[in-house]
């Protein structure tokens, strides 16, 4: 962390559904915002500048949404930016809003981002209209199966995780999926979509949005004082590289590790697995847990899959990961790396209700995007310093 | 691509169209300013809070645009009758236009509003254009519940020729003879097409030329040493420019490094219906990779790492250069119907299953 001290002092989030029919793409933003506003007992006008995160504008076809969504989050005479970074835009778009705090630009920044998915189809956005569309799965299945050749990790694992985070979502109000009855016999015997990926082992198609609201030092102390404990932003880190090119490694991708390890330099963190008490990772389709947690040198190379195998990435494990639900359980595209940032705000502040990791004193999140090709991640503590 | 389009002056140009019916999920107070239109009825939203509330906005919205704070969500009928604030004249509109004959839009502030609305008015000419002109509304004969029940506005007095489109009065008959519902419209399809010009760059033309002559082409960095395919004229590694003089021409055959067997959802314009295959194939000889590759006549259950295979072309006289644009990953799509397996003994998956990109 450089420059002003930034603090979380507000975070919300919509219910996420596959269909929010109920609300206009406005009302689904300002569900989220207010509520953030709400907890970090702030109002529209207490507000100086507006980050704005999404997906492809082809997801909602709304051409620059951050026009017309300007006069909803109450950003009329007031800076209001919006970010881009493929599926890791949420992530994005909260360092972009700690970095307005860091450079002591602004004082209050609301940091917004929305996927309404039920208004298009990301199938389609992502095939750029024509048939034969790969999705993102698609994408991804053929480096998984190389990450389980390379790492000998059972077939079970990848069904593990999407047992622990659909249970995990049983905890979570807001999350999308609540399946009382997942087990790894129904992951296992779910169709298979990307081989090797069963129905079950992917994320869902969410509308959804999550605000979160970030000030500075004297703001964090004045939030601290009024009975609201913030969040300290202790690092932030983004990096990205193209998304094909000879000799690419996409299952270990060189930006993920260097991003990593920018983001622990910076928050004097040298053994992460052991200093880290709770993340959140982007994990859209169950193998990238143990994917990631190799991948950003949380833990030795073949020993993620030994972290899950174990029991240890559940809540009351280790090293808990995704509390939430994740991205498994609930994913509007645009927000769902601002969930994880989120959802790290609220393990540190010791708000995340009946899916509290006991004692997080400092979080992950993260988020990745494109052909797992772009990264933003944070680390978040309850204490400033 | 048009290839044929192609002079020595510079690239060729694509055209692309993409289009996709999205649906606009309204919420309360729009959903509501809908339904109403069906009825011949314009409504508006009471502002609140202690900066400009108290205010009738129109269109309605869930918000005060200049505060953020939420409106009172109880609609209020405005108009029929208004006052155009302001305007510009639309001479020559296209297909995209609300009318087919020369209109305005204008700011239209309606009889107990007080904010105006952005709407066409069709004026018969510019002349009868001004700010202060009292304007009334006509709507659809055949409301949809959609915003565009609302068609268009005309100068008060004005007798109506359209067969389309009818007065307050006659909407609010025609709505209360059919029993138009009154419950708020939840969703509205919206329509949306784009098309594009897109300048083919040289790499791609010479991709694409070569492809039409049944030989793939990649191109190699004196650098790096590695093999893009198709050439980019650049090196994304090293960073630095390439040329026609870089470019390689590449084998037909290879092996299968990696591969998704993708279960299509349905979506416009989706025309897969059952589980299709996709392959990376590093081609042999060179360092060179192909991915998202079709496969022909190859079961999707035997498809496997380490299988060798060819390429199939299409006869020239089928060939085309439709689906060679800039962003292509390499697609073959118009050359190349897929990799067939060649029969040949498979060749280790150890050495080729990380070979992805």
């Amino acid at each position: 962390m450089s420059g002003e001290p930034c603090a979380i002092i507000g975070v919300g989030q919509t219910h996420h559904k596959s269909k929010r029919l109920d609300v206009s793409l406005a009302g689904l933003l300002r569900e989220a915002a207010s509520r953030a506003l709400t907890d970090a007992g702030l109002d529209w006008p207490d507000i100086d500048a507006v980050v704005l995160g999404t997906a492809p504008d082809a997801f909602e076809g709304v051409m620059m949404p951050e026009l017309y969504l300007a006069d909803a989050l109450g950003a009329a005479g007031k800076p209001i930016m919006r970010v881009h970074t493929a599926g890791s835009v949420g992530g994005s778009t909260g360092i972009v809003a700690a970095h307005l705090i860091h450079a002591r630009r602004h004082r209050r920044v609301l940091a917004v981002a929305f996927e309404k998915q039920s208004e298009g189809n990301a199938q389609w956005g992502l095939a750029g209209g024509k048939s034969g569309g790969m999705g993102a799965g698609g994408i991804f299945a053929p480096w998984i199966r190389s990450y389980i050749r390379r790492s000998g990790a059972p077939e079970h694992i990848g069904w593990q995780v999407a047992v622990k985070d659909r249970l995990n979502a049983l905890k979570n109000p807001y999350a999308h999926l609540k399946i009382a009855d997942i087990s790894v016999e129904k992951v296992r015997e779910s169709f298979m979509l990307w081989d090797p990926l069963h129905f079950l082992e992917s994320c869902p198609s969410s509308d959804g949005a999550c605000a979160v609201v970030l000030t500075d030092e004297a703001g964090g102390r004045d939030a601290a004082a009024r009975g609201n404990p913030p969040a300290w932003v202790a690092a932030t880190a983004m990096r990205s590289e193209p998304t094909s090119f000879p000799g690419r490694d996409p299952v270990r991708p060189q930006a993920g590790v260097d991003c990593a390890h920018d983001l622990y330099r910076a928050a004097g963190i040298t053994n992460p697995l052991a200093e880290i008490d709770v993340a959140e990772l982007y994990v859209p389709f169950s193998w990238y847990e143990p994917m990631w947690l190799e991948g950003h040198d949380i833990t030795g190379p073949g020993d993620g899959w030994k972290l899950v195998e174990s029991g240890e990435t559940e809540i009351g494990g280790s090293f808990p990961v995704n509390p939430s639900g994740g991205v498994l359980s609930s994913n509007p595209i645009g927000a769902s790396g601002m969930l994880r940032f989120a959802e790290a705000a609220l393990q540190v502040r010791g708000r995340a209700g009946e899916h509290q990791v006991d004692g997080a004193r400092t979080a992950l999140g993260h988020a990745y995007g494109g052909g797992a090709q772009y990264f933003a991640m944070w680390i978040v503590r309850s204490t400033l310093g | 691509m048009p290839v044929s389009a192609e002079t020595k002056y510079g690239p060729s140009v694509t055209t692309n169209t993409v289009e996709f019916p999205y649906r606009r999920s309204l919420g309360p107070v729009v959903g509501g300013f809908v339904a109403a239109l069906a009825r011949g009825q314009i409504t508006g939203v009471r502002s609140t809070g202690v900066r400009g509330g108290g205010r009738v906005l129109c269109p309605p919205l869930e918000y005060d645009p200049d505060t953020g704070a939420a409106t009172d969500g109880e609609l209020v009928d405005v108009g029929p009758e208004g006052t155009v604030r302001s305007w510009t004249w639309v001479a020559a509109p296209d297909a995209r236009h609300p009318l087919d004959r020369p209109f305005a839009f204008a700011l239209i502030q309606l009889d107990g509003a007080d904010t105006a609305m952005v709407h066409a008015v069709d004026a018969g000419g510019e002349d009868a254009l001004r700010a202060g002109l009292r304007v009334t509304a006509r709507f659809r004969a055949q409301p949809k519940g959609r915003t565009d029940d609302l068609a268009y506005f005309v100068p008060e007095g004005t007798e109506t020729t359209d067969p389309d489109v009818v007065d307050a009065a006659a909407a609010a008959a025609g709505a209360a003879a059919a029993g138009v519902s009154t419950e708020p419209v939840q969703t509205m399809e919206f329509w949306s097409s784009l098309t594009y010009k897109e300048a083919v760059s040289p790499a791609t033309a010479r991709y694409a030329r070569s492809m039409l002559a049944g030989t793939l082409l990649g191109q190699k960095c004196p650098t790096c040493a590695k093999v893009f395919v198709p050439p980019r004229d650049f090196c994304s590694i090293d960073g630095i420019r390439l040329d026609e003089g870089h470019d390689l021409a590449l084998p037909d055959r290879g092996v299968i490094t990696n591969f998704t067997i993708v279960t299509p959802v349905p979506y416009p314009g989706q025309k897969e219906t059952e589980p299709f295959v996709r392959v990376s194939v590093l081609l042999d000889d060179v360092e060179a990779l192909m991915g998202l590759q079709p496969v022909v006549d190859i079961p999707n259950e035997e498809v496997r790492v380490g299988m060798r295979v060819e390429a199939v072309w299409l006869p020239e006289s089928e060939r085309n250069a439709e689906e060679f644009g800039n962003r292509g990953w390499g697609s073959t799509t118009g050359a190349i119907s897929g990799w067939r397996a060649t029969g040949e003994p498979d060749l280790p998956v150890e050495r080729y299953i990380d070979r992805v990109f």
